[in-house]
């Protein structure tokens, strides 16, 4: 029983992991602008096609195709912005960008549809096939990889925003965009740089779930809801409690699978969300609220 | 301009002949509907459902009666369905519709259809609500979940050894009806169920249940109910949890005619021991078999699957009916109701009461071989 509660265990981390990976992007933009991204989801299963196509139709190896999908998932964040949120956030109204996220997913989604087809796509990764055992427990190289790649990019991220100008600058503006400017950051530019953060964390994300997920065009759409889920009980653009509630619906969703049965997972990760907007509306993390990234 | 009362006389006549041989015109076309997933996880049925319709109606446009068929995306899902349905009913007026695959998006148009009395032809949904207590417009050339639970359970039990199982499946009418009728089979022959695990269709990662099956004890078979996304997944989760003869371990999965042809391929080794039941034997002898399958070959140069297979006979059972006679709504309603030794290829078609196909000899088993290939089992 020990052994299964440990294995549980580290199928919750991996998961958990991944759903970090999602989430961060998504944290990282509603920080900064206090937008919800939809079309996140979709830069997410793009980042998979590209690792998926570089692997299975250019035969480049898994590794270098993490690299490639996260910048793919960069020059898509860079694109969108660039093209459709940017001037959409000039005209003043809050409400235009954040409808124009859900028409660039759903347009992305149909694009992809029409490009790959419906039909499931297997992604093989050489080290998912490489199962290790001990002690009763087993797990592949590729959950070893994916906490190994969350956790250099949560480190790095970090980095970033606490040691570099551009990090320093990007908090800035998350903490008062108008004052920021007047110090002589140019939002504009920040805000377009949280995009490619947030889109190359995205699309990186892809390349990690792909050979998890069931590769679909709606492969990105399956997981965001937990994604959104996790960064409201994180506490709403908050990158610390982002990570910490990622890991925690991973291990909810791991130990309910045990214990009360697969059926019951949404009910259980939902019902968490909601009593944390009852009891604390403000996330995991609230006495940063202030200072979001 | 003012139309003289002659000249307007004149139009009204030409209006009402064109009128009437639009009616004429229209006893020789025969206006199929069509209900198939084509987005969401369902949509590999409607893309492949596709293919053996457009063969099937390609052989029989070349003389006689004309079939004519409009597509809607009816996405696995019952209020997509619904709204499909009524789409067709009121803006394409189809004599007959075909489709659906999943069980619940099926058991939803069913009422659309009944009261519009048009009849609905399934190959595809297993679910026994579909044609138990009966629906006199609902007709299936399946086997429903019932005939196809007993017969696995029969087989896992008798001819496999089988006497523990685990039960994989998703939440939907279909995947909780086929998993009940195996376990109360497999149980009253003498197996036990370990575990009985039904999860959603937004479920991903598998590991955490493959970890709860490594727990349940000994495991002799793991029937599996899903679509071939999570399928696939669930195959490798077993393997990578060394509980299957794919990962090296003894429990043998055993699958539905759900998952299309070339899932082994994508499972890869984990697949290897995996016995499931198809729609289509591609190595039937039969003359008919022979010639659909190089026909297809022909014309999308890839091997036929049985959800081509099963497309392709709905079509062709339509058209049967329509040589007997038929030629609207309710005269293809009686004619597929008086239905009793139709030939197709994925088998032989007899209605009973209920309008439920009655043979056996649509299902095949195989077996997945080291190299990824088939094996008939010949069970049937």
């Amino acid at each position: 029983m020990l052994t299964v509660a440990l294995q549980q265990g580290i199928n919750g981390l991996v998961l958990g992991s991944l759903y970090v990976l999602v989430a961060l992007g998504l944290t990282l933009i509603y920080g900064v602008l206090v937008q919800i991204n939809f079309a996140h989801a979709d830069i997410v299963t793009l980042g998979a096609f590209s690792a998926y196509f570089f692997t299975h139709a250019f035969g480049g190896g898994y590794l270098p195709s993490i690299a490639v999908a996260l910048l793919v998932g960069a020059a898509l964040g860079f694109l969108i912005n660039a093209a459709v949120f940017a001037p959409l956030r000039e005209r003043g109204n809050e409400l235009l960008p954040l409808i124009a996220t859900i028409g660039v997913s759903v347009m992305l989604e149909n694009v992809m549809l029409a490009w790959f087809g419906p039909i499931p796509y297997a992604f093989d990764s050489p080290y998912s096939e490489r199962v290790i055992r001990f002690g009763g427990m087993f797990f592949t190289a590729q959950s070893v990889l994916i906490i190994a790649v969350s956790a250099a990019a949560i480190g790095l991220l970090y980095a970033f925003m606490k040691f570099t100008f551009l990090g320093k600058a990007l908090r800035a503006v998350a903490q008062d965009r108008e004052t920021a400017g007047l110090m002589g950051i140019n939002p504009n530019r920040v805000i377009m740089l949280t995009f490619v953060i947030a889109s190359a964390l995205a699309g990186m994300g892809g390349a990690m779930l792909g050979p998890v997920l069931v590769l679909t065009p709606f492969a990105g759409a399956s997981v965001i809801v937990k994604a959104f889920a996790i960064v409201i009980i994180g506490g709403f653009g908050n990158v610390e409690g982002t990570i910490i509630a990622g890991l925690i619906v991973g291990l909810i969703e791991s130990y309910t699978t045990q214990v009360l049965g697969p059926g019951l997972i949404d009910i259980v990760v939902f019902a968490l969300l909601l009593l944390m907007l009852a009891v604390r509306p403000t996330g995991l993390i609230a006495e940063r609220r202030e200072e979001n990234v | 301009m003012r139309i003289l009362p002659v000249a307007r006389l004149f139009f009204v006549s030409v209006l009402l002949a064109a009128a009437g041989s639009s009616t004429a015109l229209a006893a020789d076309m025969i206006k199929i509907g069509a209900l198939f997933p084509m987005s969401g996880p369902g949509s590999y049925f409607g893309v492949q459902d596709k293919q053996g319709v457009e063969l099937a109606l390609e052989a029989l446009n070349k003389s006689g009666t004309k079939f004519e068929i409009q597509y809607e995306d009816s996405a696995c899902s019952p209020l997509p369905a619904t709204q499909a349905a009524k789409r067709l009913i009121d803006q394409y007026k189809p004599d007959v519709v075909i489709g659906e695959e999943c069980s619940d998006a099926t058991l939803a148009v069913m009422p659309v259809l009944a009261q519009a009395k048009v009849p609905l032809l399934n190959a595809g949904s297993s679910s026994i609500k579909i044609t138990e207590p009966g629906n006199p417009w609902t007709f299936r050339i399946m086997p429903n979940e019932v005939m196809q639970g007993m017969d696995i359970a029969t087989n896992a039990y008798k001819r496999l050894n089988a006497k523990s199982a685990v039960l994989l499946y998703e939440n939907t009418n279909a995947g909780i009806g086929n998993a009940k009728v195996f376990g109360d089979t497999f149980t009253k022959l003498g197996g036990t169920i370990l575990a009985d695990i039904g999860f959603g269709r937004d479920v991903n990662d598998f590991t955490s249940i493959a970890t709860r099956v490594t727990g349940a004890g000994k495991i002799d078979v793991i029937p599996t109910y899903t679509l071939e996304g999570q399928g696939l997944k669930i195959t490798q989760a077993l393997a990578q949890a060394g509980v299957t003869k794919g990962g090296g371990g003894g429990a043998i999965q055993l699958g539905t005619i759900w998952l299309p042809f070339g899932f082994e391929q994508k499972a890869g080794k984990a697949a290897v021991g995996y016995i499931r039941i198809v729609q289509f034997d591609p190595t039937d002898q039969r003359d008919q078999v022979k010639n659909f399958i190089q026909a297809f070959k022909t014309k999308y140069s890839q091997d036929p699957t049985h959800l081509n297979a099963h497309a392709y006979d709905q079509i062709m059972l339509i058209a049967d009916v329509v040589k007997r006679g038929a030629k609207d709504a309710q005269s293809i309603r009686d004619g597929l109701a008086a239905t009793k030794d139709f030939s197709g290829v994925t088998g032989s078609v007899a209605f009973d009461e209920h309008n439920q196909n009655i043979k056996m000899d649509t299902i095949h088993y195989m077996e997945t071989l080291p190299d990824l290939s088939w094996k008939a089992l010949g069970w049937n």
